[in-house]
């Protein structure tokens, strides 16, 4: 693959939304200006309701920002394409297809699906999830699941990697599995990836800058660089600093040292 | 047969069948004694069948007994015959027919009981007033005697009935889909079918019998009405109902609006739309059959009626198994459809 830089660029971004009872409007992301590039695996943590996911969102094209412009490489944001993958909290696999026809799903949206058949069968194996290519999705664990909807996302080679919690829903075990796999893939094709969690650890450990963000309303309060070589050590002395450096950030005071 | 001792190091390699072997009790061997008497209850009561139809003296006249003696002996030999080829099977060690029989065999010892007890009470005792309730040596000859017109009637029944049921589904789909998918159309929809919605089908029948051309296509019209009304709202839900998440997911992976539509919304909505089908089907079935007995001038329900107005009661009650069993193998072949169409469904939940 040719290595295609691209550099995502958000200009004064906010979104508001109208409430639906109400006439009160939220406020989900106010006034965001940042720049980021391939290579870059961004983090952006913060509790509910601070617009992280609005921010993934709005970078996938599936909303519109209410001000402001997102761009990249200098070209405003359209409508959802593959060439931004994103992979969901719920797996979201389609029930009714196969593993097999759910990864090839965006091959044969676009038609690209004739030749590229091994592209499929190459997925299939990066997951391990050869005896399974005929299956149902109901017939996965959740990790395999999220697996095989990482894998969907990927097929088409995206520039930007929009991962919006996609961890949430599994065990800790899993997590910390999928979490050295999400990384693997991204060293590999050094695209730009950006994630939402809600876990300071899980932000850390992946990325290489982190987006704390903060509610009431929605915004970037920091933007830190984590420069600590992969594979990261989660009880190393710089890990725990830059762990206690977020909470406090977003009020919740870590001890020291430990 | 397989040995309930496997090596704990070929567990690996075990098939479904043998897992299901090793995970069940020993039967005891009274366990296996009764397992044994209730394979072979239905033969006895078979037997008890036919010695009940040929010892018990005939209290009216029996024209041709043969006949009915003879689907006797062939319904107890086609259970015996079966009952060899689940135990050679078995022995080779595929158990799935003997369990299917195990299952079926109450049922079956209990069918050739009943048809015992119903020749008794007609023919032989005359307790249930024979012409009204004939015997079903009486239907069975009727059948056989009557057959062309039978045949001729199911094929009209069929033809009326499909051309009535997929003209409804077809349209149904189309306005469902539309309407499940646009607002605008669900807007103009919407009221036509609350208005029209409560309205049973075959209310219709009799002004369908004054204001159509033809009653033929008066009763493919109403048909066609019941089935698109169910197929519609059934649609319409299924794909209202879709999960945004997945159009989303659809949209990220490059779908295009008419892809979201054909590849998310309708497979999405099918199991919902499936459920309509059945449901008009069973609609269409009701529906047929009043047309056919009110209006229309030919078809099974048209034949009931007829031979009713002619005290050929043993005819009326031939149609009625006719009716039966081609509905019953409609119902049938859309369940296997919806099976299959269905399959991803299959250990989905968990």
């Amino acid at each position: 693959m040719d290595k295609k830089k691209v550099t995502l660029k958000l200009e004064n971004v906010s979104k508001s939304f109208a409430k639906i009872e109400t006439d009160e409007v939220t406020h989900a992301l106010t006034s965001v200006t940042t720049s980021m590039e391939s290579g870059e695996f961004i983090s952006m943590v913060g509790p509910s309701g601070c617009g992280k996911s609005t921010m993934l969102r709005l970078v996938a094209g599936l909303i519109k920002p209410t001000t402001g412009q997102l761009t990249v490489n200098g070209k405003e944001i359209g409508d959802p394409g593959p060439e931004r993958g994103m992979m969901f909290q719920k797996a979201t696999l389609f029930p009714w297809l196969t593993v097999y026809d759910n990864i090839a799903f965006s091959l044969k949206m676009q038609g690209k699906l004739k030749g590229n058949e091994d592209k499929v069968e190459k997925m299939i194996e990066i997951i391990g999830l050869q005896n399974f290519r005929t299956d149902y999705p109901g017939q996965l664990s959740g990790g395999m699941a999220q697996r095989v909807a990482l894998v969907r996302s990927l097929i088409n080679e995206p520039e930007i990697l929009l991962l919006d919690e996609p961890l949430g829903a599994l065990d800790a075990f899993t997590r910390m599995n999928m979490q050295d796999e999400i990384l693997k893939i991204w060293q590999e094709k050094q695209q730009l990836a950006l994630m939402v969690t809600h876990d300071v650890d899980e932000a850390i450990y992946m990325g290489t800058r982190v987006l704390v963000m903060d509610a009431h309303p929605g915004r970037v309060i920091a933007d830190i660089k984590i420069e600590l070589p992969f594979p990261r050590d989660r009880s190393s002395r710089e890990f725990v600093e830059y762990r206690n450096d977020i909470l406090n950030k977003l009020h919740f005071a870590g001890k020291k040292g430990e | 047969m397989a040995s309930n001792t496997v090596d704990p190091n070929q567990l690996q390699n075990l098939t479904r069948q043998q897992l299901k072997e090793l995970e069940q009790k020993k039967l005891t061997p009274v366990q296996r004694f009764f397992e044994l008497i209730i394979m072979i209850l239905p033969l006895v009561c078979g037997i008890i069948a036919i010695l009940e139809y040929t010892l018990i003296p005939d209290k009216g006249r029996n024209a041709n007994p043969g006949v009915y003696l003879t689907c006797l002996i062939i319904a107890v030999l086609a259970y015996n015959v079966y009952g060899w080829y689940a135990a050679f099977k078995r022995m080779k060690g595929d158990k799935t027919p003997y369990e299917k029989l195990r299952y079926k065999a109450p049922l079956f010892a209990a069918l050739y009981l009943l048809l015992a007890v119903y020749d008794y009470l007609t023919l032989k005792t005359g307790i249930l007033t024979q012409p009204f309730v004939p015997c079903l040596n009486f239907v069975l000859n009727a059948a056989i005697k009557d057959y062309k017109m039978i045949a001729e009637c199911t094929v009209h029944t069929l033809y009326l009935l499909f051309l009535g049921y997929f003209s409804g589904v077809s349209l149904g789909l189309v306005t469902g889909i539309l309407c499940g998918y646009s607002k605008k159309c669900r807007y103009w929809v919407d009221p036509i079918i609350k208005f029209l919605g409560p309205i049973p089908t075959s209310t219709w029948i009799p002004i369908m019998m004054v204001v159509a051309r033809t009653l033929f296509g008066g009763a493919v019209f109403v048909i066609a009405l019941g089935s698109w009304f169910a197929v519609t709202v059934a649609s319409m839900n299924g794909i209202a109902n879709v999960d945004k998440d997945f159009f989303e997911a659809a949209r990220t992976l490059g779908a295009t609006n008419r892809q979201l539509v054909f590849n998310v919304a309708i497979p999405h909505a099918m199991p919902s739309i499936l459920s309509g089908m059945t449901q008009a089907m069973s609609s269409s079935c009701v529906a047929i059959m009043i047309a056919e007995m009110l209006g229309v001038k030919s078809g099974l329900g048209w034949y009931m009626n007829w031979s009713k107005s002619w005290a050929s009661y043993d005819k009326m009650f031939a149609a009625l198994f006719v009716i039966c069993i081609i509905f019953t193998v409609v119902t049938k072949s859309l369940d296997a459809v919806k099976r299959y169409v269905l399959r991803w469904q299959i250990g989905a939940e968990k």
